[in-house]
Formats: structure tokens, sequence, C-alpha cells
């Protein structure tokens, strides 16, 4: 698969196979085959790994934002194998579910102890 | 009917950027120190309106991705979070003057103070934000709006000299008041009816209501429905405004005052539709800028967002949401005067709209996006023009805001 790799995937939206949106391209990650070629590997979805790519006291802070509100910082990024890669157009689409794949750190310490505690947060108002 | 009812969505973003608690003051306030004399600035400023929520929906339509999207992608994280932060704070301000109005508007009709009702008004609009249904909030606030209609009618029932009035919106003139303040008002009320967070609700809006391809011609309609209803219904604020205090260039600066012209047509029967419909908007207002402080966020990192799914599996957008209330009502018990309150975002609002707009005309002539749906040549002129004037205005903005001490 050919693509411009900071004009077409960068940044987009990551869907899973339900529609379900489970994060931006924060970053990418290559790898080494056995001749020595770097490939693409994985997609990076995080708070963190955007705020090292932002760089700067702005990366910084959002780096510190992340660790404040998660469980046991540093969080390792969501790590997505470019192989689940289903499709990409105007988002990168997954051939697998959210479910399938590690939870947002942050948004299972938000769920924990803030959403779940008001009542109807289990009931989608659709 | 079926129109109406898929018009108004565009109805109600239309009402934050038109006729929320700043515009509600600040076009009467226009009326009655320059008579009509803004007018123009209205049918620009919904022209201007309209071509970007025509593009931005066609893009939610489409490709299923709204504004913020938009602006993450085209910009990249550094740029994009600038913008953030910029839309961010003046959305969180404007959804807490609008807190303050639906407070305002409970004090106008019991007497009891503003102060006292924040807090009630505040958990009100996180209700609806929780629990209500997104096609249902949209129609029960976009269509109670439109008891603003009241002022129109009004204009029929005062002793309007129709034919002065449309002089004065031919024939400008500074009414005695010098140009400064005249510009300054009129690149006041320009940037209010194009404020970015309009564009975060509609094209949000559109991907919540799941728009397809095949909505394409409902979303034209919401646009050319709503957009021109929330300057009309601003036009009718400004005129009698004009009819009612400008002969006597009094001045105004309070919500009953607002509400005169419509007392003086229909005495008690007016002030209440006209409460009423102070309510509706300023409730209608706090709901899209709430909403889209928190789609803006979420769209920027990519969390999962929309009243669709239940909080729990959209947790960090609800978290946005709840804080964003919660930040309103703090800063209104500072005790700061919320009418004046969406003046200042003026100069937050210079560093928002260009970065807002430039990617919804970048993305709209994109095929990866649109396919064979990108803009023809005039709606990519009348684009570039738009974001000139709206380059212009934002630069022009805060000299007009020193030189005339904020319009005085």
């Amino acid at each position: 698969m050919r693509v411009q790799l900071t004009k077409r995937l960068l940044d987009r939206q990551i869907i899973d196979a339900d529609g379900r949106l489970v994060g931006r391209v924060d970053d990418i990650e290559f790898a080494i085959d056995d001749e020595g070629y770097p490939y693409l590997d994985c997609l990076l979805t995080g708070q963190r790994v955007l705020g090292e790519r932002v760089g700067g006291w702005i990366g910084r802070a959002l780096v510190a934002i992340a660790d404040r509100f998660v469980d046991d910082p540093p969080v390792p990024p969501v790590r997505i194998s470019v192989s689940l890669i289903d499709r990409m157009d105007s988002a990168v689409r997954l051939r697998v579910r959210a479910g399938d794949l590690p939870a947002s750190p942050l948004e299972v310490w938000l769920r924990r102890h803030l959403i779940d505690r008001i009542p109807g947060a289990h009931r989608a108002s659709g | 009917m079926r129109k109406l009812l898929a018009a108004t969505l565009g109805v109600l973003s239309a009402i934050g950027g038109f006729v929320d608690i700043g515009d509600l003051v600040a076009a009467s306030q226009a009326g009655a120190r320059f008579g009509m004399a803004h007018a123009w600035v209205l049918l620009v400023g919904v022209l201007g309106i309209c071509a970007y929520a025509e593009m931005a929906g066609r893009i939610a339509a489409v490709s299923g991705r709204a504004v913020f999207d938009l602006v993450r992608e085209r910009l990249g994280p550094r740029v994009a979070l600038l913008n953030l932060v910029a839309s961010y704070v003046v959305t969180v301000v404007t959804l807490a003057a609008e807190l303050g109005g639906v407070a305002l508007a409970v004090q106008l009709a019991t007497g009891v103070s503003y102060l006292l009702w924040v807090p009630v008004a505040a958990f009100a609009v996180w209700l609806v934000l929780w629990r209500m249904r997104f096609e249902l909030m949209e129609r029960v606030f976009g269509l109670a709006g439109l008891a603003l209609l009241v002022f129109a009618v009004a204009l029929v029932a005062l002793p309007t000299d129709w034919g002065r009035l449309g002089r004065q919106a031919v024939q400008l003139s500074s009414a005695g008041q010098g140009w400064s303040a005249y510009w300054f008002v009129a690149v006041a009320l320009f940037a209010s009816t194009v404020s970015p967070y309009e564009v975060f609700f509609f094209s949000s809006g559109g991907v919540e209501e799941r728009w397809s391809a095949a909505d394409l011609a409902d979303a034209r309609s919401s646009v050319l429905i709503g957009f021109p209803v929330g300057g009309f219904l601003a036009l009718s604020l400004i005129a009698t405004a004009a009819v009612v205090y400008h002969p006597s260039g009094a001045s105004l600066d309070t919500l009953d005052q607002v509400a005169q012209p419509v007392v003086l047509a229909f005495g008690g029967i007016g002030l209440a539709v006209a409460v009423l419909a102070f309510f509706a908007v300023t409730f209608g207002a706090a709901l899209e800028t709430g909403l889209s402080a928190a789609y803006a966020a979420a769209q920027y990192f990519g969390w999962q967002w929309g009243k669709r799914i239940s909080p729990r599996k959209a947790a960090r957008f609800h978290s946005v949401l709840l804080v964003s209330v919660l930040l309103g009502v703090l800063a209104l018990l500072t005790r700061v005067d919320p009418i004046q309150l969406t003046e200042y975002m003026l100069i937050i609002s210079a560093v928002a709209l260009p970065l807002t707009y430039l990617p919804i005309l970048v993305v709209a002539n994109d095929r990866n996006y649109l396919g064979d749906r990108v803009n023809g040549r005039w709606t990519n002129l009348l684009g570039a023009l738009f974001l000139l004037l709206i380059v212009v205005a934002s630069v022009a903005a805060i000299p007009l805001a020193i030189i005339t001490r904020m319009g005085q």
C-alpha cells in the first residue's frame, strides 16, 4: 500500500469495524525487516504520544495532563498494527472492533471516577 | 412542515450566532444608536455563514467528518491545538453568558435575582445535554426560538415609518456617534454571525443525525432556511430598536429594555412572549455552545463523541461537557455581567475564525473526502472572499476595540 504518510495517515481519525471512534493517528512507528529496510509497523494513539510529537512546553503540558488522569502513569500509547487496517478514505478504518483493542486509559479513568457515578450513564439518549 | 422540521438544526445553529444573549442586546443597541445602518452587515454575515455551513454540512454528509476533524487533519496537531484553545475559550465563555441569559430571562419573569437562577439554569442545560435525544432537542429549541418572531410582528403593530427604516439601511450614516464606533459595532455584529461554534455544531449535528450523501438536499435546505431565519430575527431586533429608541437616541443595555418595543406594541402578553423567546434562544444557545466545546475537544483528540451512544462509552466527551458547564457557572458567580461577556470574545475569535474556516474551504475541494461533490467555482470564489473578509475583520477588531473602548 503506497500512501503519503504525513498527508493521508497522520492525524486521521481511526474507526473500528462497527463505526466506533478509536482515536487519532497521533504518531506512527517503523520497524526494520530482515533485509534492513524500514517498514510501517504500528499506528500509535493517545495523549501522551501526541504530547511527545507536539513537543515544547505545550507538548509537556499535554503529557502531564494525560498522566494526571490515569491510574498508573506513565501509560504506553495504544498500538494498532498496520495489518489491522481494512481501508483508508477520509479516516483509517480497522477490520477489528474497539473492544478487541486495548482501551484508552483516560477513558477508563473518567468512566470509573466520574461518569459511571452519575445516574443514567448506561443509557444512550439517542 | 417537513422542510421546516428538517431545518431546525440550521435554525438552532443560527440562534447561537445571531440572537444569543450578547446579540439580543448588541443588535438592539445597534438599532438604538445607528438605526438600520448595520442591516447590510447581517446580510453579508448570513451569506458568509450559509456558504461555509453548506460546505461543512456537505463534508459531514459525504465523509462523516465534522469540522474539528478537518481542523486537526489539515492544520496538524500544533496549529489545531492553538485553534482548539481559542475556540474552547470563546465557546465556554459564550456558554457562561448564555447560562446567565437563561437566568436573566427567568429573573424578568419572576423578579428573583438572576444569580440565584444560574445554578438551576446550568443544571437544566446539563440535564438536556445528558439525556435528551439530539433530534428532539434540536426541534424543541429550534422551534421555540421562533417565538422571537414577536419582534417582527411588533414592527407591524408599532407606528413604523417603513420608508425611514429603508433610508437608514441604504444611506449609511454614523448618526453622530463617530465612524470608529460605527465600524466597531459592524465588526462585532459580523464576527458574532460567523462564530466558529455554529459550524462545529451544525456539522457535528449532521454526523449525530447520520446524514449520508442521500441527505444532501435536507442539509442544504437546513442551511438555506435556518441561517436566513436567524438573520431575520436579528434584523427585526435592530428594526424595533430603531423605531422605538433611535429617534430619541436613548441608550439600551438590559434585557427588559430589549423587550420594551414588544411591550409597547402588545402590553403584558407581548412581554410574556418576549420573555419566553429570550428563554428559548438563550437556552438553545447554551446547548449549542456546550456541545460545540465538547465536540471540538473530542474531535481534536479523536475521542468517541455524540449523544447516540451511552455516556459511559463516551466518558471523555461527557466529562468535557460537564466541566464546561461548571466553568460557565463559576465564571458567572464572579458577578461579571453576562451581557458584556460575549463582547470581549471578539478578540479571541480573531484567532479562531481563520483557523476554522480555512480548513473547511480546503477540504471542500479535496476529492479524497468528497469525490465529485467538491466545490464549484462560484462556491470557491464566495468562500475565498469571505475568508478574506473574516481576516480583515479579525485584524481590524483589536485596534477598533482599543480606539473606541469597546464601542463606547
